[in-house]
C-alpha cells in the first residue's frame, strides 16, 4: 500500500500546495471544491494474423478542479501539476460561483465523508509493473492457438491484452486527502468463422480490477472454449418473426436490462433534474416482491468495483430495490446535498478530464426461487435470449433497447431454433413490473461492459435467469 | 466573470512544434528505422445551462503527442502529455525497446512521400479556423447560452408543460501537427461554435417526452442562435400521444439528422481492415454493382468552410474529392499503407472524411416532408434508439422513435418500435434521397426513403 506522501510526490505538490488551490477554488464564494488528481498508465498488445504485431503504452497526467455553488458545477483541468497551470485551472473553475446561486435551500454539506474503506477491492498478487509487456505475448499465441484447434471453421483470430494502472489522489474543501490504485485488466478474442458459405464471429472477455495473476491458462482455455461455443447455432440461426412476446432473459449478461431499463433511470442527476420517468417514485412499489436489485461497489476484482468513487466516497453497496419497492436512487455528492443524504458512492468520471456524475458499478438482481427450466417450461412461445452487445435508454420516456446477438425460440416450454441479430425495446417501469419470475441461478457477467453517459466508466452486470412477460422484439 | 479578450491558448506554440520534432529524432536516435508523430492541441470552453439559470462552466485544454514507431520491421505506437524533455526522452527510449519486443511485421513502413499532403502547410488553407474565436470570453458564452433557454418563455398548455430544459453553448479550437521521418509535414487547424439544447416535456397523463436539437458553425457569425430549443421543444412536444402501429413492412422515411445512422455500417463494411479480416459484408464488392442506382455516395473530402473537410489523413496521406458508391457500383475501399501491403489492393485513403450522398428521384423541394407525399404512407424515423449491425452479415436490428404518415401528412407519434433488415437489402430499395442535409454536420447525408421495410410494433 503506497502512502499519502508517495502520491504527494507523485503529483509534485504539498499539502500547503493543495490547501491554497483550494482557496483560489473558493475565492469567488464557491460552496465546495476538489481537486483530482490521475496518472494512469495503459498498454496493450494486439494479436492479429498469428502474432503479436502491435502494441503500446500511453500515459496520462493531470489534475482536475471542481468548485461547486449550490447545485452548479465550475470544472478545469490542467495536464501538469505546476502550481501556475493548477492556479489558472482553480481561477477558472471559480468562475461558476460568481453568478447567483441556483440552489435556494443554501444547504452545501456535500457529505464530509471522514470515514475510510475497510477492504481493498482490487486484490494484487502479482504487479503488472513486475512483468515487461513482451512476457504476456505467448499468452495471446496460446489463446488463438486454442481457438484454431478447437474449431476447424475458424478463419481469423483477435486477441488482445490490455491492462492500466491509476494512481488517483483526491483532495477536498472538507481538508480529506484520499489516495487510490485501481488496476484494470481485460483479455478479449475475437474470432471468425466459415462454414464455406457463411461467414460468423463471436467475441470473448473477461476483465477484472486486479494484478497479472489474471493471466493464466485456464483463462485461455475458457475464453476459447467460450469463443467458440454455439457457433455450430449461430451457422443456423434465423431472425424470429417480430412483434411483442415473453422474453426469457439467461443469467449473467441479460444484466443488460437492469442497466439500461432500471439503473439509469435511478441515477440521481436525472432525478434531480425531474427528467428520469422514476422521479417521485422513492419508496413506491415498482414490481413483484421477490425482486431486489443492487448497484455494487464492492465486489472483490469486478471491473465496477471502487475502493472509492470519484468524489473520494468510500466503495458501497446500494439497494435501488428491495423486495419490490424504491429504496434508494444512486447520488453523487450534488445529487445527495439536494436531497438531505449521504451519497452512495457513485460519483464516477472517466477521467480528471471530466466532473464526477452519478454513474452505475456492478448491477444486478438477487436470485429468486425459480429454477431456470421451470422458467423456460412456463413459456408457450416467446424467446430465450443470452448474449448482447450494446444497448440504450431514453430517461424521459423509459423506452430502452438492447441487441441480442444469439439466443433461440421457446416454443412450448422448450427451448427450439437458434435466434440471432435483433433488437428488442422496451419501457422500463413496465418491463420491471412485468418482470413475473425471478431465477435461483444470479451470475455477474465479467465482460468488458463500458458505460457510455456523457463519459466512457467500466461497469459489470449481472442477473440470474428471469421472465419478463411482454417486449418487442425485432424481427422479420 | 470577467470581460476580457485573450490570447488563442489553442494553438500550437514553436516551443510545443519544437517537441514534435525532438520525439521524431529521439526515437530514430533510439534505434528506430521511421516514425510518424503526431501533436495535438484543443481547448474547449463550455458554458451550461439548466432551466434558465447557469448551471456549468467548463474549461478544457489538451495536449497530446502519439507517436507511431516503426523499428527493426516491428511496429506500435504510444502517447504521452508529459511534455518535459527530459521525460519524453525516456519516453521515446521505453517506446522504441517494447517496439522491439513485438514480432516482426515487415509490412507496416510509412506511406510513400508521393502519396502524402503538400498543401497543408499553415492548418488554414481549407478555411475552417475563425480569428473572432480568440476573442470569445465568459460574458458572451453566458449571453448566447442565457439567450437560447426557453424556460419562462413557454407557458405551458394543458397538454404539455416543460419539465427539464438544459441548453449549451460550447466554443473550441483544434489544433494539429503531423510530422514523419520520410520529412512530410501537415498542419490542421479548426474552430467550431455549437448550440445544444434538450427540452423534457409532459403531457396531461405525467408522461414525459425528450427531444434534442443542435447548431453548429466554424464561424461564430455564421452559428444559428435563437431557435435551438424551441427547435428541441418543439421535437419533444410534437412526441406526446404516442400510439402503438401493428408490426408489418412500411415505406420508411428517415429524417436527414439521423439516416448517417444506416450510411455507416456501409462506410465500414469498406475499409480494407474489415475486409481482410474476414468481418465485412462487402467483401469482393469492389467494381461491382451491389446497391440501387439512385446510390450516389461521395467522399468530398476538400470542400473548404465545411466540418470534416481535411487535406490529409492520419498516415499523411492527401486526401481527394472522390466517389464511394457511384449509381450503385462500389468505387473504392478504404486502403491504408498498411492494408494495402497486407492485401494487394492499391492504396486509398485510411478512412471517409466528408461523405455526401447525392439527391434521388426528388423534386424540387428536396426535405422529408416533400419525401413523404411522394411516398403514400408508411412511417417517419426521427430517432434511433439502440440496434445494432452485424458487420460480418450486414443484419441490423435498430430501436426507432417517428410518426406514421399517409399523403405526406403526420398522423400520429408511434411507440416501442423496431425495424430489421439487411444492409445489402435495405440500400437495395432505396426510392428516392432528399438534397436537405445540415450545412454543420461532417456526414452529409439526406433524408432517405426506403421501401418494403420490415417493422415490428
Amino acid at each position: 500500500m503506497k502512502t499519502e506522501q508517495y502520491y504527494l510526490d507523485r503529483f509534485r505538490v504539498t499539502v500547503p500546495q493543495l490547501e491554497r488551490l483550494t482557496a483560489t477554488a473558493l475565492s469567488r464564494g464557491g460552496d465546495y471544491s476538489d481537486l483530482y488528481f490521475e496518472y494512469t498508465t495503459y498498454q496493450e498488445l494486439l494479436l492479429r494474423d498469428g502474432e503479436v504485431t502491435s502494441g503500446g503504452f500511453h500515459d496520462d497526467y493531470g489534475v482536475g478542479i471542481r468548485v461547486l455553488k449550490g447545485e452548479r458545477t465550475g470544472y478545469a483541468y490542467s495536464e501538469n501539476t505546476g502550481m501556475a497551470d493548477m492556479t489558472a485551472a482553480a481561477e477558472a473553475a471559480a468562475q461558476i460561483a460568481h453568478a447567483p446561486s441556483g440552489n435556494p435551500d443554501g444547504r452545501n454539506a456535500y457529505g464530509k465523508t471522514d470515514i475510510r474503506p475497510s477492504n481493498d477491492f482490487y486484490p494484487i498478487a502479482d504487479d503488472w509493473k513486475n512483468h515487461a509487456s513482451g512476457k504476456f505475448i505467448p499468452v495471446l499465441n496460446a489463446l488463438e492457438k486454442a481457438v484454431f484447434a478447437k474449431d476447424p471453421r475458424t478463419v481469423k483470430v483477435i486477441a488482445k491484452l490490455a491492462w492500466s494502472e491509476s494512481e488517483i489522489m483526491m483532495y477536498n474543501s472538507f481538508g480529506e486527502l484520499v489516495c487510490d490504485y485501481r488496476p484494470l485488466a481485460s483479455l478479449v478474442v475475437s474470432a471468425v468463422f466459415s462454414n464455406g458459405s457463411t461467414t460468423e464471429s463471436k467475441t470473448a472477455a473477461r476483465s477484472f480490477r486486479t494484478g497479472a495473476e489474471m493471466i493464466s491458462d485456464s483463462l485461455v482455455e475458457e475464453l476459447a472454449s467460450e469463443a467458440v461455443s454455439g457457433i455450430d447455432d449461430r451457422f443456423a440461426a434465423r431472425r424470429p418473426k417480430g412483434g411483442r412476446m415473453p422474453v426469457v432473459m439467461g443469467a449473467g449478461a441479460s444484466g443488460i436490462l437492469l442497466h439500461e431499463a432500471m439503473g439509469h433511470s435511478f441515477e440521481a442527476d436525472f432525478i434531480r433534474k425531474g427528467q428520469s420517468i422514476f422521479s417521485g417514485m422513492l419508496g413506491k412499489k415498482v414490481c413483484n416482491p421477490s425482486i431486489s436489485i443492487i448497484d455494487d461497489g464492492t465486489i472483490s476484482a469486478n471491473r465496477g468495483a471502487c475502493n472509492y468513487d470519484d468524489e473520494g466516497i468510500p466503495g458501497q453497496k446500494t439497494y435501488m430495490v428491495r423486495n419490490g419497492v424504491l429504496e434508494s436512487y444512486l447520488h453523487d455528492r450534488i445529487s445527495a446535498n439536494r436531497f438531505g443524504i449521504a451519497s452512495t458512492g457513485n460519483g464516477r468520471r472517466e477521467s480528471f478530464r471530466f466532473n464526477p456524475i452519478p454513474r452505475m458499478r456492478a448491477t444486478y438482481m438477487e436470485s429468486g426461487d425459480a429454477t431456470p427450466e421451470s422458467i423456460i417450461a412456463s413459456v408457450k412461445k416467446g424467446i430465450y435470449v443470452d448474449e448482447f452487445s450494446n444497448g440504450q435508454v431514453k430517461i424521459g420516456e423509459g423506452d430502452f433497447t438492447f441487441y441480442v446477438k444469439s439466443g433461440h425460440l421457446i416454443e412450448n416450454g422448450r427451448l427450439t431454433a437458434p435466434i440471432k441479430d435483433i433488437n428488442i425495446i422496451g419501457n422500463g417501469p413496465q418491463a420491471l413490473a412485468d418482470i413475473t419470475a425471478v431465477g435461483n441461478d444470479l451470475r455477474i457477467d465479467n465482460g468488458t461492459w463500458t458505460c457510455g453517459k456523457e463519459q466512457s466508466v467500466p461497469v459489470s452486470c449481472g442477473i440470474p435467469t428471469v421472465l419478463v412477460n411482454n417486449l418487442t422484439v425485432g424481427g422479420e | 466573470m470577467t470581460m476580457e479578450k485573450k490570447e488563442i491558448t489553442g494553438l500550437i506554440t514553436p516551443e510545443e512544434i519544437s517537441a514534435a520534432e525532438f520525439c521524431l529524432n529521439s526515437i530514430l536516435r533510439h534505434g528506430a528505422q521511421q516514425a510518424r508523430v503526431s501533436l495535438s492541441k484543443s481547448v474547449l470552453d463550455t458554458t451550461g445551462m439548466l432551466n434558465g439559470q447557469l448551471d456549468k462552466v467548463s474549461h478544457s485544454s489538451d495536449r497530446s503527442v502519439f507517436m507511431y514507431i516503426f523499428a527493426d520491421g516491428r511496429y506500435g505506437t504510444f502517447s504521452t502529455n508529459m511534455f518535459d524533455r527530459d521525460e519524453l526522452e525516456n519516453f521515446t527510449l521505453r517506446a522504441v525497446n517494447a517496439v522491439k519486443l513485438l514480432a516482426e511485421d515487415p509490412l507496416r513502413k510509412l506511406p510513400d512521400i508521393s502519396r502524402t499532403a503538400k498543401d497543408a502547410v499553415t492548418g488554414r488553407e481549407l478555411g475552417l479556423f475563425d480569428e473572432e474565436y480568440g476573442n470569445m470570453c465568459a460574458e458572451q458564452r453566458f449571453a448566447v447560452a442565457e439567450s437560447e433557454t426557453m424556460t419562462g418563455k413557454f407557458p405551458g398548455t394543458d397538454k404539455c408543460r416543460i419539465i427539464s430544459e438544459e441548453c449549451e453553448y460550447s466554443d473550441s479550437v483544434d489544433d494539429n501537427l503531423l510530422i514523419d521521418s520520410s520529412g512530410f509535414v501537415g498542419r490542421h487547424t479548426e474552430t467550431s461554435f455549437s448550440l445544444s439544447s434538450e427540452v423534457t416535456v409532459e403531457d396531461s397523463g405525467g408522461r414525459k417526452f425528450s427531444g434534442w436539437w443542435w447548431e453548429s458553425s466554424p464561424f461564430a457569425k455564421n452559428l444559428k442562435t435563437g431557435t435551438c430549443s424551441a427547435t428541441a421543444l418543439e421535437r419533444a412536444a410534437r412526441q406526446i400521444g404516442p400510439k402503438a402501429c401493428k408490426s408489418g413492412k412500411y415505406t420508411l422515411v428517415t429524417d436527414t439528422t439521423v439516416s448517417s445512422r444506416l450510411i455507416s455500417p456501409i462506410i465500414s463494411a469498406l475499409n480494407a481492415f474489415s475486409i481482410q479480416q474476414k468481418t465485412s459484408f462487402l467483401e469482393d464488392t469492389a467494381g461491382k454493382k451491389v446497391f440501387s442506382d439512385g446510390l450516389m455516395l461521395m467522399d468530398l473530402a476538400r470542400t473548404p468552410g465545411r466540418p470534416g473537410s481535411r487535406l490529409y489523413d492520419t498516415e499523411g496521406v492527401a486526401t481527394s474529392d472522390a466517389p464511394i458508391i457511384k449509381e450503385g457500383t462500389v468505387c473504392n475501399y478504404f486502403v491504408n499503407t498498411y492494408m494495402a501491403a497486407k492485401t494487394g489492393l492499391a492504396p486509398t485513403i485510411e478512412g471517409v472524411s466528408r461523405p455526401v450522398l447525392m439527391p434521388y428521384n426528388c423534386g424540387q423541394d428536396t426535405g422529408a416532408s416533400a419525401l413523404m407525399k411522394l411516398c403514400g404512407e408508411g412511417i417517419y424515423v426521427t430517432g434511433f434508439n439502440g440496434g445494432n449491425c452485424n458487420p460480418v452479415t450486414g443484419d441490423f436490428s435498430y430501436g426507432i422513435e417517428g410518426f406514421a404518415f399517409r399523403d405526406g401528412k403526420i398522423l400520429h407519434p408511434i411507440r416501442e418500435m423496431l425495424i430489421t433488415g439487411n444492409m445489402m437489402t435495405l440500400w437495395n430499395s432505396l426510392k428516392a434521397a432528399g438534397d436537405d442535409a445540415r450545412a454543420c454536420t461532417r456526414w452529409q447525408i439526406p433524408s432517405l426513403v426506403f421501401e418494403n421495410v420490415d417493422f415490428s410494433g
